[in-house]
């Protein structure tokens, strides 16, 4: 099998972290995979199942699955294509276009961009890279917990992770199943304004947002993918969502940095904020979420569109 | 073997830091090392090799060295004592103490530490830990270089660090030897005003600083360790010793930080080894013929450290005024 894409992320023990929770906690450190994030992972995998002989990749995101499909096309050698919003940033445009990607911009909102990836998936023989529903997606991400289990060498008595459109969810669920820790219960982080998921989980049903309203972009799916909700309404798993604010998730990558010495975006920052709010002691007084038995097992995303304008930018914005 | 406490770092790509010098950039991760550097490397090495059945080991950092030492320590279920000078800030003695170790503050500057960490070692049976001066240590350090031969997959065009004590650039060379690859050039960079090594090159023999007046203090040796120097007059090597000033050295860990690729805070002295892209040296030093045109990837050894927040970098740009 050829090598793959992505790495093995460093696994480090958090002694701040630990003091909040009282549990050991372990960061997988996804912030330094290549291109940024963890969906290098998946969309490595797919690349390697569906695009080593075809006439390049597209792909409708401008943020990280965008920056990981035009990584892995310039590794494999394929051209990518990358189908954006007219309302996407210049600069976003510019680091695409740094990977080796063509960048083409199309109509206002994702959805119109990911028409035309379709198109131009159908029409030139393109392999399109979905960014988070797709059973190779979530084969690759489920790399993150077998590399877990050979390095932690003790069950986690919980994983903490952002869903945006259920990706990662999904991979992590198929990691914990193909390692036998279906036990495992999942803290499943969203924002308010971002929160698919949680929005699914309360009506019993998949939902789909009229809008995005939080800043922490990068979760913004309007829907989450049906495995995900199918997941969360199994006996088998446990898998608890919740909502932190804005102003947590943004509070979290300021102390993140301070403590860790790394910035991550604010969809990472949901799953942080879990730890620095307290969230983890008020799931267990509310019997929600048993003592942790082993250690809480974060999952650091990344995400590399934030920097420290845009950290100051946001910090204004939301009066913290 | 036992299994080391190091991790094999990320070696990642920066488009960013390609454009700036026009060949691949290849960054080694050493910031995510636990305990925040690579000198977990070394230390967990020496450490195995001397510690195992130890009463406990000492160490005089209050910096990597100590955290590195403390962790190490930690995982072995040996306990640590760190011997800090008492200009020592809390939020260290705290770091440390949040470790495992004992911290006990001795004087005023790190030779008095070391001269009681010394005493320690000696009356207690402890096992004294070097922070940058020890065969151990250096071979450590070497698995940094195997690592990258095993994932870059072509020779560097050169190896681009940080120099202190001379700790780090030994263990390269060690493990640039190890893999046969001696031929490749070493940019070995420091501050002015902690510039022991470069000090050392200019004179034609070791030199010990009066002291330290440079902000990047994770390099404060005052005098850089013997096999650093020697390294520095071997024909069979190529190593080039350059000087950034500690603004250059700040702005290099603020555009490290700002850059959408990388977005990892660093301490001065590993912003003296990253300024040597973003300033242009690489090309200056090309244009002079002190370096060849580069053959292959640089590799840039990214040391990391933990001194620093976002409170000590505001308190930085402050105090150099950028």
């Amino acid at each position: 099998m050829a090598r793959p894409f992505h790495l093995n992320t460093p696994l480090l023990e958090s002694v701040s972290m630990t003091k909040c929770v009282g549990t050991p906690v372990f960061l997988k450190m996804e912030n330094s995979q290549p291109s940024g994030s963890f969906k290098i992972r998946g969309i490595g995998h797919l690349c390697q199942q569906l695009a080593t002989q075809s006439k390049g990749v597209v792909c409708s995101s401008g943020g990280n699955a965008g920056m990981a499909a035009a990584y892995v096309a310039r590794k494999m050698r394929v051209p990518a294509t990358i189908v954006v919003p007219s309302s996407t940033p210049q600069l976003v445009v510019q680091r695409l276009q740094d990977q080796g990607a063509t960048v083409k911009i199309t109509g206002k909102v994702w959805d119109d961009a990911n028409t035309e990836a379709l198109r131009l998936a159908e029409t030139e023989g393109l392999t399109y890279v979905p960014p988070f529903d797709h059973p190779l997606l979530w084969q690759g991400h489920s790399s993150l917990i077998s590399e877990v289990a050979a390095s932690l060498e003790v069950k986690p008595g919980a994983v903490l992770l952002s869903v945006g459109g259920g990706g990662l969810l999904c991979g992590v669920v198929q990691g914990l199943k193909d390692v036998g820790w279906t036990d495992v219960p999942v803290i499943a982080m969203e924002t308010v304004g971002a929160d698919c998921f949680n929005a699914a989980v309360k009506a019993g049903r998949l939902v789909t947002l009229d809008d995005i309203t939080s800043e922490a972009k990068c979760l913004g799916a309007k829907t989450v993918c049906r495995k995900a909700f199918e997941y969360s309404q199994s006996s088998q798993l446990t898998i608890i969502s919740e909502l932190v604010t804005d102003q947590q998730a943004l509070s979290a990558v300021e102390t993140f940095l301070d403590e860790e010495r790394v910035l991550v975006e604010m969809a990472c920052g949901a799953a942080l904020a879990a730890v620095y709010s307290g969230l983890v002691h008020r799931l267990q007084d509310e019997g929600r979420l048993p003592a942790l038995l082993g250690p809480l097992l974060v999952i650091v995303c990344g995400g590399s569109s934030v920097d420290m304008e845009q950290l100051n930018h946001l910090k204004h914005k939301l009066h913290t």
